[in-house]
């Protein structure tokens, strides 16, 4: 008997998306078990807050040095007006 | 004391001499040569000259095939296949050259294909020979799947994971979207069992289907390994398709959601950290030693960019493998491809059903990511937009950037760019571990 190919492509199919979902959900379900210990026991370390104040303070001062251009600037443009 | 320089200018003598007998030596033997050189030339008239310059050339070989010439394999070819079939496929590179300069469909692939299946068809020189250098670059690392895991590693040192990581699920569109490959070949070996036209094997039927994959280096490998005879028009078909995912993957989408599914917002992504993606491809990569071994060279690859890019100490060999060595390696991919664009292995009826096939493979694989999406919906937890299931098939990133594109067309702070990553690079994932299913059924 001459066997039918298209049943075999079938068995194909059925093998191959069983195998792809098994290894997804597999990987899924060990994704969130990895996610879960790393978070548990490395949290990640916070950047540290020198450097985050130091940015904060250079902030400040752009903003201050933009303050102080546009007052000047408002002076100027009504000193000459 | 006189004797003595006597002595020795006596055996300078015979020193010298004896040199000059050596020297003496070989001066003859090309003298020899030369004589019998002329003996095998024979003067020939002019006449004769511009006739046999006039036998040599491309519009005689063009016109009137040599009995003798035998294509790449040492196998005899039909005279239309080294004629007018040489003219056809050389115009068809001509319009790869189009496609790829004008409008843009993956020239850095389909430029050195387009150029390889150029040269092999060229008449006489028979470039894509086992001597040709087409040939060698095909036989140094297409024949033994060299070059598409080389590629893969240059893939993987360019993915980052993050967006997979913070939603796991999505892997299961990545994962939906490889019916595309299985549902193709399903339809293949029907082509092949109820049509008079075409004769596929389950080999080359699985090898066709994997188009469906959506990704080049996968389609390669499992062509070269299981139908290297349809490898030109499977790499041809699967490079314009992955061009063409901006025009066919569209009207899919619209076609299988509702108005209110394209407007869902995902809810924002979590941080990943650094170990998180540093553990990860360690972890697939143990998970496919477990389940799939056959699928470990070509996930085995990926992992290892992935983890060379995220240890983050050797920033020079991950940028080496994704410039330098992708670079190197995707100009030789392109020419051994190329090489088997030669007319009389593309011009044949099964290239039309690759072509049709693998249009067929691309549109299911994208109908079954949106589909898998509206089912994931259907169970509580968070809501998925429907959209970025058609990323699924690979791809990266073209596919994501299409959902994002029509996202926005519904809602333009919908941003799902980065959400559709996660199924897109599950999808990679998911056609590997297709290809080794394949690869293990076939051992």
């Amino acid at each position: 008997m001459e066997t039918n190919l298209v049943f075999e492509g079938v068995k194909f199919m059925g093998i191959g998306m069983g195998a792809v979902f098994l290894f997804l959900a597999v990987l899924i379900f060990f994704m969130g078990v990895m996610s879960k210990t790393v978070h548990k026991f490395f949290p990640e370390v916070k950047p540290n807050l020198g450097s985050s104040s130091k940015s904060v303070q250079s902030n400040n001062q752009e903003q201050e040095q933009k303050v102080v251009a546009a007052i000047t600037a408002a002076i100027k443009h009504h000193r000459e007006s | 004391m006189r004797f003595m320089i006597i002595k020795l200018l006596t055996f300078l003598m015979l020193l010298s001499a004896t040199v000059y007998a050596d020297d003496a030596a070989p001066v003859e033997a090309p003298q020899k040569a030369s004589t019998h050189k002329e003996e095998t030339y024979k003067t020939q008239p002019f006449s004769d000259m511009i006739g046999g310059f006039l036998t040599s050339t491309g519009i005689n070989a063009l016109v009137n095939p040599n009995p003798n010439e035998m294509n790449a394999h040492g196998e005899a070819m039909s005279d239309f296949h080294k004629g007018w079939g040489r003219v056809i496929m050389i115009l068809i590179t001509f319009l790869l050259f189009y496609l790829a300069i004008v409008k843009g469909f993956e020239p850095l692939l389909l430029l050195p294909i387009g150029f390889g299946g150029l040269l092999a068809n060229i008449p006489v020189a028979n470039m894509a020979g086992p001597d040709g250098f087409l040939g060698i670059i095909y036989h140094m690392g297409l024949a033994n799947q060299l070059f598409p895991i080389l590629i893969f590693m240059g893939v993987g040192a360019m993915t980052d994971f993050g967006p997979l990581l913070s939603n796991p699920k999505t892997a299961f569109l990545g994962g939906a979207a490889q019916f595309g490959i299985f549902g193709t070949l399903v339809g293949a070996v029907a082509l092949a069992e109820y049509t008079p036209f075409f004769d596929f094997t389950l080999q080359q039927a699985s090898a066709i289907s994997i188009i469906g994959g959506a990704d080049g280096p996968t389609s390669i490998f499992i062509a070269t390994q299981l139908a290297p005879e349809l490898l030109g028009a499977i790499a041809v078909a699967s490079y314009s398709y992955m061009a063409m995912v901006p025009i066919i993957q569209p009207p899919i989408m619209k076609a299988l959601t509702t108005d209110a599914e394209r407007r869902i917002r995902m809810s924002t992504m979590r941080h990943v950290s650094r170990l998180e993606k540093l553990v990860f491809p360690i972890m697939v990569l143990v998970l496919a030693i477990l389940v799939l071994p056959d699928s470990t060279p070509l996930i085995g690859a990926f992992m290892f960019g992935n983890f060379l890019k995220e240890s983050g100490v050797v920033d020079r060999l991950s940028d080496t493998m994704q410039n330098a060595l992708i670079n190197i390696v995707t100009i030789f991919l392109g020419l051994a491809v190329g090489s088997k664009l030669a007319s009389d292995q593309f011009l044949v009826a099964d290239t039309l059903a690759i072509l049709a096939l693998g249009i067929v493979a691309f549109s299911a694989g994208t109908a079954a990511g949106v589909i898998m999406a509206k089912i994931m919906n259907l169970f509580p937890g968070s809501k998925v937009n429907p959209l970025i299931g058609s990323a699924g098939v690979s791809a990266v990133p073209m596919a994501a950037r299409v959902s994002n594109k029509v996202g926005m067309e519904y809602d333009r702070t919908n941003m799902l760019l980065m959400h559709a990553m996660g199924p897109n690079v599950a999808g990679v994932i998911g056609s590997a571990v297709a290809a080794g299913v394949l690869i293990s059924i076939f051992k």
